[in-house]
């Protein structure tokens, strides 16, 4: 009777009749429904086999052949499924049209502030700055889609070794190696300070934290901080560039091209070619392709300090930059910041420097700007205005006049009628405007 | 919390109220007589307590008794024997019997007295927001007795990003849905390490709705439920709540994957409670066509309001709801000034809206509520008196259900359960023993359905790859691995199975279908795309055809171009004045028969089926005069399926002499399934639609089918009709089989009951107040019919007389 085995069960589940099926067997179905019963069927099964693998099945051809991987890409197998590819790099290294500074451990702590303050600190006890030293991370995985079923096959590390770079690349050539492969990742974490990645926060660290989960093990990234540099990179030119990708900063920022790269997303494809066939081809180009990312990585990292020191030389977002240092409390810097960008300031972005001259007692720009912002039409600095007039140079008649241009509403009616009042002689009333207004005077 | 109210204050209360409803009754009972098919009094039952229990955390103790409750129901006594001694339990008792204490109770105490913790799981969000709710007023009242507070919090589609950490991390209970865990949970588990190295309890509520796919799909979730808990070294314990069905033990057990202990007798005091079934007057004797059930509902709750009483009626759909509404609401709410004495309840409204309902409902303000299911469950709405039940709502338990929302509180309560002409109420109406006695539903799951069962061997081998040798389900694991190795999703190295796709396999899997995926329902009008329902991919070819008008609350849209690869159906609003009906036909081969014997004087079998289905095209027919006003072609590809069935036969010599002509044979047949069809779905817990009917023969060279001229006809395999009276042997069939591939566990059931089943459809035909057949017992009839010497019902009960 009908084919028992699973295959044969799932086929006639799902329709897949084929010759042997039992429409065929007695004839029941005739010519014209089998092609169209065949045709539809036949789609949605190709659907699934081009979906999931890109062709028919393909039992492994061979083997997958390690020490001829290793030779093939230059590594070292340091274990059975784990191979390790170190290069020692010249501390005058070019990446982009830049050389790769060593910026993170030498340079004050000054530059380094913001970097340090959008990084993640496990205890925020832990201090202002950047801890040393930073340790450069990148992965690459079998798929976009997170959870417990997607690997971090390839793990590269790079950092300070003397007086240049070291850059170690983890790749894992056998599934139930990754024990083994994961330790060897924990060791080249050893004694990091801050672990430095881009979009490592969302991505790369609970992925790996995943798999050390998995396995058994500790996670080495618990403790570790982070500093995640999508965060800096978004703040400072997220409505300057048209995405904040990797490869858009570092085009931007390093005018680092890539040439003949393997696209990210085709690395999961080449590893599991390997896994499956022990295809070594493409895997080369996925090493190449994590290298660029860790020396971006380290080329964008002094380059983004810059962008917050001095957005202006770099292309960022002034008022964004100002805005950050502004709400760390560095109000003279998001001063200075904005005053010497000032041509290039938006409406939002010169009420926050007139707010500035204002709480600095700089009352006279405070003024110039408002006064060319209500030209052009702005409310708030109309706002500003009125109330500038009426409790600064108690020019009443000037402030009512501005008052009623405001739009319209109990705002506007409260505010024009306390004018009226105060040049009628009435006095002043005790309204929240007054107090606040009255602080203001002090500032 | 129900189930709480103090005993002396409540009686006072009764006597009080009992009037009322007693004059409601009685009145009913003299005007409408002919109506009320049965009636029933269940008497007022006493509440059996229990002593809290010793070892309860002194905070807790103190919460309760300052909520008034210094003991325990005897059924909730009993639930924290059985979880605090680690023994999976189900407590399948009445509504408003206090089921909510039954778990809360062990799981506040683990989480105060052990630091543990607890995963709750409802079937819909709706129920989860309303769970949390009540354990943020237990939690307040624990730390105003001075005792550390709780944090439950829900997790579900809702949960903002930045907030979803802190449920992981700080939850002591976690609030959720099967879809949640299923796509969101487990494929994280990692995430989620902490909670599951805690996990104490996974409790179950609403446990007679995970039944069919639903219920065994859920019931592989909690494999990986079990498989990831293991992983973590614990052994949570499952606590089920159900309303009653006959097997809640047995369901509770496959859905959990083992033993659990059945908790039946309730501790919880009971008013009376009177039940009323009423079959509306017949209209039309010739048609056997019957007034409207809602015609009744809103009577009986007119005259409730008018006596002082707080009503509900329970509509089946949305658009019901909002009708009833608008006709009370004609006569108790016609003045603006007043504040509204009606209210509708129903899915849909904003969560706001509903809350604000809910609140008035408790506070008294409403006289008469009228609801969907979106009221039967868990909701709190304080006392009413009367529930009237605008037809059957599909299911025994979901009718005590909604019943039991009137006579909380020990007040004695009314129940009327009008039928609509639906079969099934008209079955029901006639039968009350179906109502009345000992729950008949049997809750069916079928969780080794190997396209579901599948689906979820490779889920879980994303979450943790599987060991050799271990097991997942009745089917042969190592055999299921090695066929996704061969799709590539899988690799088998150093004895495990790892998983190695690029893909996340839970969010191809939906709960609530077998395999395929859903169609997308898009709106095109005016040049938007605005994605409007989504319809599961086996009634797709029914319902989105080319020229079908598909509704969405009551608003026609039509179909005007169906993507079937893409899954998607891009219609566009109309004004319409008709409906679309498919007609489809199915052709039926039997494969492979389990098992079979006699019956009657012929044959009941069952086993697995080929099935062919084809729609030809589709009838456009004129709302109110049900006029049939044009046809349409449908082009679509055949659905094949494989399924299991239950079918039976007569003895062709015995068929010959009973009915030789073989015409008036094959009408008789169809109408016997029609009859079948219904008290089948009945008895096995399951929607119209979940089971199929069709007649033919066992070989699938002929099948038949209603035609357009409304008489039975044989047709060929190609639709071609054919001559029915032939020389060749004539051995028709009936076959009611499971309607998704691979079937859910229906027809087993079936076959064992069949004898049963073949009584009910006797007595459904034969009961019925039509004369020659109608669409209550044997489906509709051409006029004229019901003068015929033999009429069409008369052929059924032939038929069904010979296979019984």
């Amino acid at each position: 009777m009908a084919d028992r085995s699973l295959s044969g069960r799932l086929g006639r589940l799902r329709g897949r009749t084929g010759a042997a099926g039992p429409s065929a067997e007695t004839g029941v179905a005739d010519s014209d429904a089998k092609v169209r019963a065949g045709t539809m069927v036949k789609a949605s099964f190709a659907d699934r086999v081009q979906r999931l693998m890109g062709g028919p099945a393909v039992r492994p051809r061979r083997e997958p052949d390690e020490s001829a991987l290793s030779e093939a890409l230059g590594a070292e197998r340091i274990a059975p499924g784990v191979l390790v590819l170190d290069r020692t790099l010249d501390a005058r290294i070019r990446h982009g049209a830049l050389p790769l500074s060593r910026f993170v451990p030498d340079a004050d702590p000054g530059p380094r502030q913001p970097l340090a303050e959008m990084s993640l600190r496990p205890d925020v006890s832990d201090g202002e700055d950047l801890r040393s030293p930073a340790v450069f991370l990148d992965t690459e995985t079998s798929g976009l889609a997170g959870g417990t079923g997607t690997w971090a096959f390839l793990t590269g590390v790079l950092r300070v070794e003397g007086d240049g770079w070291r850059l170690s690349q983890y790749l894992l050539a056998r599934l139930d190696a990754e024990p083994a492969y994961l330790e060897a990742v924990r060791q080249a974490l050893a004694g990091a300070g801050t672990l430095v990645t881009y979009n490592g926060r969302a991505f790369d660290a609970p992925l790996l934290s995943t798999r050390f989960r998995l396995a058994g093990l500790s996670d080495p990234l618990r403790d570790l901080h982070h500093l995640d540099l999508l965060g800096p990179a978004r703040r400072a030119f997220g409505r300057v560039w048209p995405d904040c990708r990797l490869a858009t900063a570092e085009s931007r920022l390093l005018r680092f091209v890539r040439e003949g790269d393997l696209p990210g997303s085709e690395a999961p494809a080449a590893w599991l070619g390997w896994l499956r066939n022990g295809d070594p081809g493409p895997l080369g180009g996925v090493l190449r392709h994590n290298r660029w990312d860790l020396l971006s990585l380290a080329g964008l990292m002094p380059a983004l300090a810059r962008s917050f020191e001095n957005p202006e030389s770099m292309g960022a977002d002034i008022h964004a930059v100002a805005s950050f240092h502004q709400s760390r409390g560095r109000e003279d810097v998001a001063w200075r910041l904005l005053e010497s960008g000032r041509a290039r300031l938006g409406a939002q972005a010169l009420l926050d420097l007139a707010r500035l001259h204002r709480r600095r007692g700089g009352w006279a720009s405070a003024r110039a700007i408002w006064e060319s912002l209500v030209h052009g039409g702005d409310e708030r600095a109309r706002l500003a205005l009125a109330k500038y007039h009426e409790h600064r140079t108690r020019d009443l008649t000037l402030a009512l006049e501005l008052a009623r241009g405001l739009p319209s509403g109990p705002d506007r009616e409260r505010r024009c009628e306390r004018l009226r009042g105060k040049l009628a002689g009435v006095g002043v009333n005790a309204d929240g405007d007054i107090e606040l207004d009255g602080r203001m005077g002090l500032d | 919390m129900p189930g709480t109210s103090k005993p002396g204050s409540s009686a006072r209360h009764g006597e009080s109220a009992s009037l009322p409803v007693e004059r409601l009754r009685s009145r009913l009972l003299a005007k409408y007589g002919a109506r009320i098919t049965a009636s029933q009094t269940q008497p007022a039952i006493e509440a059996s307590w229990n002593d809290l229990p010793p070892d309860l955390a002194p905070a807790l103790g103190s919460a309760l008794r300052a909520r008034g409750l210094e003991r325990l129901y005897s059924h909730q006594r009993a639930a924290w024997d059985l979880a605090r001694s680690g023994r999976h339990l189900v407590v399948a008792t009445p509504t408003a019997s206090g089921k909510t204490l039954c778990y809360n109770l062990p799981v506040l105490q683990s989480v105060l007295t052990e630091g543990r913790k607890a995963l709750y799981i409802f079937p819909t969000k709706a129920l989860a927001q309303d769970q949390v709710a009540e354990l943020m007023e237990l939690g307040r009242a624990l730390t105003e007795a001075g005792g550390e507070g709780i944090r439950a919090f829900t997790f579900d589609g809702d949960t903002p990003g930045d907030a979803r950490k802190a449920v992981r991390t700080r939850g002591d209970i976690v609030v959720s849905n099967p879809d949640m865990l299923h796509q969101a949970i487990l494929p994280h588990h990692t995430k989620w390490a902490q909670f599951f190295e805690g996990l104490a309890y996974v409790v179950v509520d609403e446990l007679h709705s995970y039944r069919g796919v639903f219920g065994s799909h859920v019931a592989n979730v909690f494999r990986r439920l079990r498989r990831i808990c293991r992983f973590y070294g614990v052994e949570p314990t499952f606590i089920f709540a159900s309303a009653t069905i006959a097997n809640p033990a047995e369901l509770a057990g496959r859905l959990c994957g083992a033993p659990v202990q059945a908790i039946l007798e309730s501790g919880a005091p009971q008013g009376e409670r009177h039940l009323l079934l009423w079959n509306p007057p017949v209209i039309n004797p010739d048609l056997g066509i019957r007034a409207s059930a809602r015609s009744q509902s809103t009577r009986i709750a007119r005259m409730a309001a008018k006596l002082g009483l707080k009503a509900i009626v329970f509509a089946r759909s949305r658009l019901m709801v909002e009708v009833v509404t608008k006709y009370l609401k004609d006569v108790f709410d016609r003045d603006p000034r007043n504040p509204p004495r009606v209210l509708a309840y129903r899915g849909g409204y904003l969560p706001s809206e509903r809350r604000r309902g809910e609140q008035a409902m408790r506070a008294g303000k409403v006289d008469l509520v009228v609801a969907t299911s979106a009221l039967e469950l868990g909701v709190d709405i304080g006392a009413l008196d009367v529930a009237i039940l605008n037809g059957y709502p599909g299911t025994v338990a979901a009718t005590w259900q909604r019943l039991g929302r009137a006579g909380r509180r020990l007040r004695p309560s009314l129940g009327v359960l009008v039928a609509s002409s639906d079969p099934l109420d008209q079955y029901l109406v006639r039968h009350p023993e179906f109502l009345f006695g000992a729950s008949p539903e049997q809750a069916r799951i079928h969780p080794d359905q190997l396209l579901i069962l599948l689906d979820h061997v490779r889920c879980a081998a994303f979450e943790l790859p599987f060991r050799d040798g271990e097991r997942f389900g009745e089917e042969d694991l190592g055999e299921m691995l090695a066929y996704l190795r061969d799709e590539g999703l899988v690799q088998h190295q150093g004895a495990r199975w790892y998983w190695v796709a690029d893909s996340y396999p839970a969010n191809a899997v939906s709960l609530r279908s077998v395999a395929e995926g859903n169609f997308l329902v898009i709106d095109t009008t005016e040049g938007a795309q605005t994605i409007i329902a989504e319809v599961d991919y086996g009634s797709a070819p029914g319902t989105l055809y080319e020229g079908a008008i598909y509704m969405v609350q009551s608003q026609p849209y039509q179909v005007e171009r169906l993507d079937w690869v893409g899954r998607k159906a891009f219609v566009t609003r109309t004004r319409a004045d008709y409906y679309t009906d498919a007609i489809d036909y199915t052709r039926l081969k039997i494969l492979d028969r389990f098992e079979g014997r006699e019956q009657g004087r012929g044959a009941v079998a069952n086993g697995e089926v080929h099935l062919v289905r084809r729609y030809p095209g589709y009838k456009k027919i004129r709302y109110y005069s049900h006029d049939n006003v044009g046809y349409g072609k449908i082009a679509l590809p055949d659905q094949e399926m494989h399924t299991t069935s239950v079918w039976w036969q007569a003895d062709p010599a015995v068929l010959e002499a009973v009915l030789p002509d073989r015409q008036r044979a094959i009408e008789g047949f169809l109408g016997a399934a029609y009859a079948l069809h219904h008290v089948a779905a009945l008895r096995v817990m399951a929607e119209l639609r979940d089971l199929g009917r069709a007649v033919g023969d066992a070989q699938g060279t002929w099948f038949a089918v209603v035609g357009g001229d409304g008489r039975g006809q044989m047709r060929g395999p190609d639709n071609e009709p054919l001559e029915a009276e032939g020389a060749g042997r004539f051995e028709p069939t009936l076959f009611l089989y499971d309607n998704y591939p691979g079937g859910v566990g229906l027809s087993a059931p079936l076959y064992d009951d069949a004898r049963r089943l073949l009584g009910d459809a006797r007595d459904l035909v034969a009961g019925c107040a039509c004369q020659g057949g109608c669409p209550a017992c044997v489906g509709p009839i051409l006029a004229g019919d019901e003068h015929l010497a033999s009429t069409p019902r008369q052929t059924a009960l032939a038929v069904l007389e010979l296979l019984t």
